[in-house]
């Protein structure tokens, strides 16, 4: 009895492990090589991504796999080693990226500009403003109880720009966000867009995500300021150091920059959107700045976004020296 | 501003049918990869779970208390806790890093295991307590061994079993926190219903995740209705 | 007769509470001896012992002459098998209950199908090897408890109390049945009862266990031979009366047991006794009762219990009559609680204790 007990329980274990391998094995992707990207939220939800991935895996064996985070988390990834390469937009956060030793080549692949958009009845009036003015504006409103403001609250790029800009205007951040009015969303691009529609209150988005939702119809939030030199939003991608981290896809990672940064890349980033929505989200970079096609926003972005005149100072790149004049 | 929140709920729930019946690839898609990944943690669960279960509920040990305790305190963890604490050992920085299991569906399957073994195990080891105590006693003077009897013990205690497989798959599929962290919820990968519905909606997908929330609903259902058929044919 | 099952000096202790205190006991190769005492004094934790699921704590067991008290007692759990007293059934068919025993041996399976068809013949439930156990009738259930030990063809077969609580249709195939068994297959019996009667139709021998200790081995005859009241409320008799009687001088006597109540009786004796009689031989109608039945007395009833095949009423006459009617009789009469009833019978019903 015992015995004929026991080879059920024996066949039974072994057809647990073979099902949970087998499942496994199916659902693990190809064996392809594997490009782990953990990107910037705004880059992801308007769907750039997917279409810069589609071009890229016709033509290269790996298998991209992006984690949509926001920059903090993006950086933070990139420390432990868990993402091979990663698309932010925050300058600051980026140099400290690269100077803590585990960002190298870093190459500045697109740009657009943020915007403070709002409800269409514009309850603060900051239409045609300054940007610095019409967050003063946007602060007296609030306290007088006919504004409300959302922040991304989640150490996102576009948090870092609205930190900055806060700083600038002449406020206490700490002592502000506290204030009723100032609502956290702690989530992405598209999130904090909803919950501002929702609130009928003011937020710094990028455009590309702005345009994205206003045009599918999930918000109905005026641009009430933008451009400005102080509204410029700067992608780069920056790979993961192999010698620090030896498990990084440090070839495919290169692989893929070059790719972002090539003609056919520039080129999807330059196009994305215009049939859906009229205009693109986004604009290339890599060409205005080798050839200084604008020489304002060039200007601009090398202020912005360089470290010591250059994107990514040499010592924080490794090989690849075909990338940078 | 919006369009009456009726309309849309309507809108969206027939689009959602219709993205079902027409057997759209994304949505079969999560489906499977959903259903797959939560067997696979239910059978690991059991496989792990049942030895420890009928040593609880079978063996007086000192510490008994103690473990059935833990166990029960674990039933009610928070996912994003306990997906936190697995992000933190499969990531590269971790200690099982060199594994290369962080974002895979692999990782999916033993985060989800280790979530719901707590229920697999305090499930079982109460269907256990409660069979009749003279049970095994009857056993053992119709002539079985320690094992023996013990075996007809849990033999008796199938019915609390398959209460517990159930309730540990439900808890798996329809978790969020777990899969969310250590599978990064990676398109044509890692991506199961839960993540899909909860991040899709945001990019304005509605129709997509309401006919993902359907189709979770279903897979609940018809498990639980199947089972609850299956045990009455048997009685 | 060869000793089976030797007992010597077999004690068991749990926390504050003696269950047996140094207990001998030699149970014979095919006799059938019936365990007698009241509740609680260690009837079943003995037999737990005999059948190996329980270790006493101090004393030695044989078994056919070797030592089964150390170690596990497997050779006597694979010779002996246990009924229980509360039906305990595996939540499968029947067929799968009796064939519980028979697979732990490794029978083949034609061996299996045809020992189970045995045994339910030998209790009398043909063709019920599909039913579920657990949802047979208490009697039934008993006797599929029973089959199932049957089956495995053990050297001793221990019963607790088997015949508890069953209704008397299935009391008497049970007892029938191991009667049977007994003669035909020379299985040794160890029952435990509360039931003299039982004991005495099918017990060669008794053993009476008080609080523990043997007090007496003997034939069921020189058990309940014993003068006490103790010996009453444990045989759990009914219709127990102590009082003084007094010779009529004419073999008969007349016990006065108090409340009015005399009850003549067919014996000779003069002073303290205790008498009972059977709740059968106690005739019930609703009319006064005219026969040759010396004692006959008018009462209430008091309580109704209905048993099934039959009715058991408690009858305030004086003192607390338990009688038994037919359900038939019980329905034609029409009797409900404080009808007026006559109660008869006959001197030569009276037992003395």
């Amino acid at each position: 009895m015992k015995k004929t007990f026991f080879i059920w329980v024996s066949m039974l274990v072994l057809a647990v492990i073979a099902s949970v391998a087998g499942t496994t094995y199916f659902l693990r992707s190809s064996m392809k090589e594997r490009l782990i990207i953990s990107t910037t939220t705004s880059l992801y939800e308007t769907d750039l991504l997917k279409a810069v991935e589609t071009e890229f895996e016709a033509k290269y064996p790996i298998d991209l796999n992006f984690i949509s985070v926001g920059t903090g988390i993006a950086i933070e990834h990139a420390q432990r080693g868990d993402a091979d390469l990663i698309l932010v937009h925050s300058p600051t956060d980026e140099l400290g990226f690269l100077t803590g030793g585990t960002g190298i080549n870093r190459k500045i692949i697109a740009y657009n500009f943020f915007a403070i958009v709002g409800p269409e009845t514009d309850p603060a009036k900051i239409q045609g403003m300054t940007t610095l003015q019409a967050l003063s504006r946007i602060v007296e409103s609030s306290r007088n109880g006919t504004a409300k403001w959302v922040s991304r609250g989640d150490n996102s790029g576009t948090h870092a720009k609205e930190k900055s800009l806060w700083k600038d205007a002449g406020f206490n951040l700490t002592t502000l966000s506290k204030e009723s009015w100032y609502i956290n969303s702690g989530s992405g691009m598209g999130e904090t867009l909803k919950k501002t529609d929702y609130f009928s209150a003011y937020t710094l988005a990028d455009m590309g995500t702005y345009l994205k939702y206003q045009k599918d119809g999930l918000i109905s939030l005026k641009v009430l300021v933008e451009q400005g030199k102080d509204l410029l939003n700067v992608y780069s991608a920056i790979a993961v150091n192999q010698t620090l981290h030896p498990n990084v896809n440090f070839g495919g990672a290169m692989t893929f920059i070059k790719f972002l940064i090539s003609d056919k890349g520039q080129q999807i980033i330059e196009h994305y959107g215009e049939d859906q929505y009229g205009q693109s989200l986004f604009y290339p970079a890599v060409h205005l700045l080798k050839e200084n096609t604008d020489p304002t926003i060039a200007q601009w972005i090398r202020e912005y976004a360089f470290f010591n005149g250059t994107e990514c100072p040499p010592e924080y790149r490794k090989g690849y020296a075909e990338l940078y004049d | 501003m919006h369009p009456a929140l009726g309309n849309e709920i309507i809108d969206g729930f027939l689009k959602a049918l219709q993205l079902i019946f027409s057997g759209d690839p994304t949505v079969v898609e999560i489906s499977v990869r959903s259903i797959l990944i939560s067997s696979s943690a239910t059978m690991l669960s059991v496989l792990w779970g049942l030895p420890v279960a009928a040593i609880l509920g079978l063996k007086r040990f000192r510490g008994r208390f103690v473990a059935k305790g833990f166990f029960h305190a674990m039933l009610g963890i928070p996912t994003v806790a306990l997906g936190l604490v697995l992000y933190l050992f499969f990531s590269n920085a971790g200690p099982i890093g060199f594994l290369h299991w962080l974002y895979s569906p692999t990782a999916m399957i033993i985060g989800q295991a280790i979530l719901i073994t707590p229920i697999t195990v305090s499930f079982i080891t109460s269907a256990i307590e409660s069979v009749d105590p003279e049970i095994k006693d009857l056993a053992k003077t119709l002539g079985a061994s320690e094992t023996e009897a013990s075996i007809a013990v849990l033999k008796e205690s199938m019915s609390g079993v398959v209460l517990a497989i159930t309730a540990s798959f439900n808890r798996a599929i329809a978790e969020l926190g777990v899969v969310l962290m250590v599978g990064g919820n990676i398109a044509g990968l890692t991506s199961v219903l839960t993540t899909t519905i909860a991040l899709e909606t945001n990019k304005g997908n509605i129709e997509l995740s309401i006919a993902l929330a359907i189709i979770l609903l279903l897979i609940v259902s018809a498990l639980s209705i199947s089972i609850n058929l299956i045990q009455r044919r048997r009685t | 007769m060869k000793t089976i099952l030797e007992l010597e000096n077999i004690s068991k202790f749990y926390e504050n509470i003696t269950a047996l205190d140094l207990v001998n006991l030699n149970v014979l190769e095919g006799e059938v001896l019936s365990l007698l005492g009241p509740n609680g004094s260690g009837k079943t934790t003995l037999l737990r012992i005999m059948a190996g699921i329980e270790k006493p704590t101090s004393g030695k067991m044989r078994f056919k002459g070797v030592r089964v008290d150390e170690g596990d007692a497997c050779q006597v759990r694979l010779r002996t098998t246990m009924v229980f007293q509360k039906t305990a059934l595996f939540n499968t068919s029947v067929y799968k209950n009796i064939a519980y025993g028979l697979q732990l041996r490794e029978c083949s399976k034609r061996e299996t199908d045809e020992k189970v068809k045995e045994v339910l013949k030998t209790v009398r439930l043909e063709g019920y090897e599909k039913r579920q156990a657990k949802k047979l009738s208490g009697g039934e259930q008993q006797r599929v408890a029973l089959a199932r030990a049957l089956a495995i063809d053990t050297d001793v077969l221990l019963l607790d109390e088997p015949t508890a609580n069953i209704d008397p249709k299935n009391v008497s195939i049970i007892e029938e049945v191991l009667s049977w068994v007994n003669k035909e297959k020379k299985t040794t019996m160890v029952i435990a009862t509360h039931n003299m009667f039982q004991a005495e139709a099918l017990a060669n021998r008794a053993a009476l266990l008080i609080e523990g200790r043997i007090v007496k081995v003997g034939s069921p005859q020189e058990i309940f031979a014993l003068p006490s009241k103790l010996l009453a409320s444990y045989a759990k008799l009914e219709n127990v009366f102590s009082g003084i009687s007094k010779s009529t001088g004419e073999g008969t006597s007349i016990v006065d047991v108090g409340d009015g109540l005399q009850i003549e009786a067919a014996f000779d004796i003069t002073g303290n006794t205790t008498v009972f009689v059977r709740p059968e031989d106690i005739i019930l109608s609703t009319n006064p009762i005219v026969s040759s039945a010396r004692n006959v007395f008018e009462g209430q009833i008091a309580e109704i219990s209905d048993l099934g095949a039959i009715v058991k009423l408690r009858v305030k006459a004086g003192r607390d009559f338990t009688v038994q009617i037919t359900k038939r009789s019980f329905n034609d009469m029409q009797l409900n609680i404080d009808s007026k009833v006559f109660l008869a019978f006959k001197a030569s019903s009276v037992q003395m204790v």
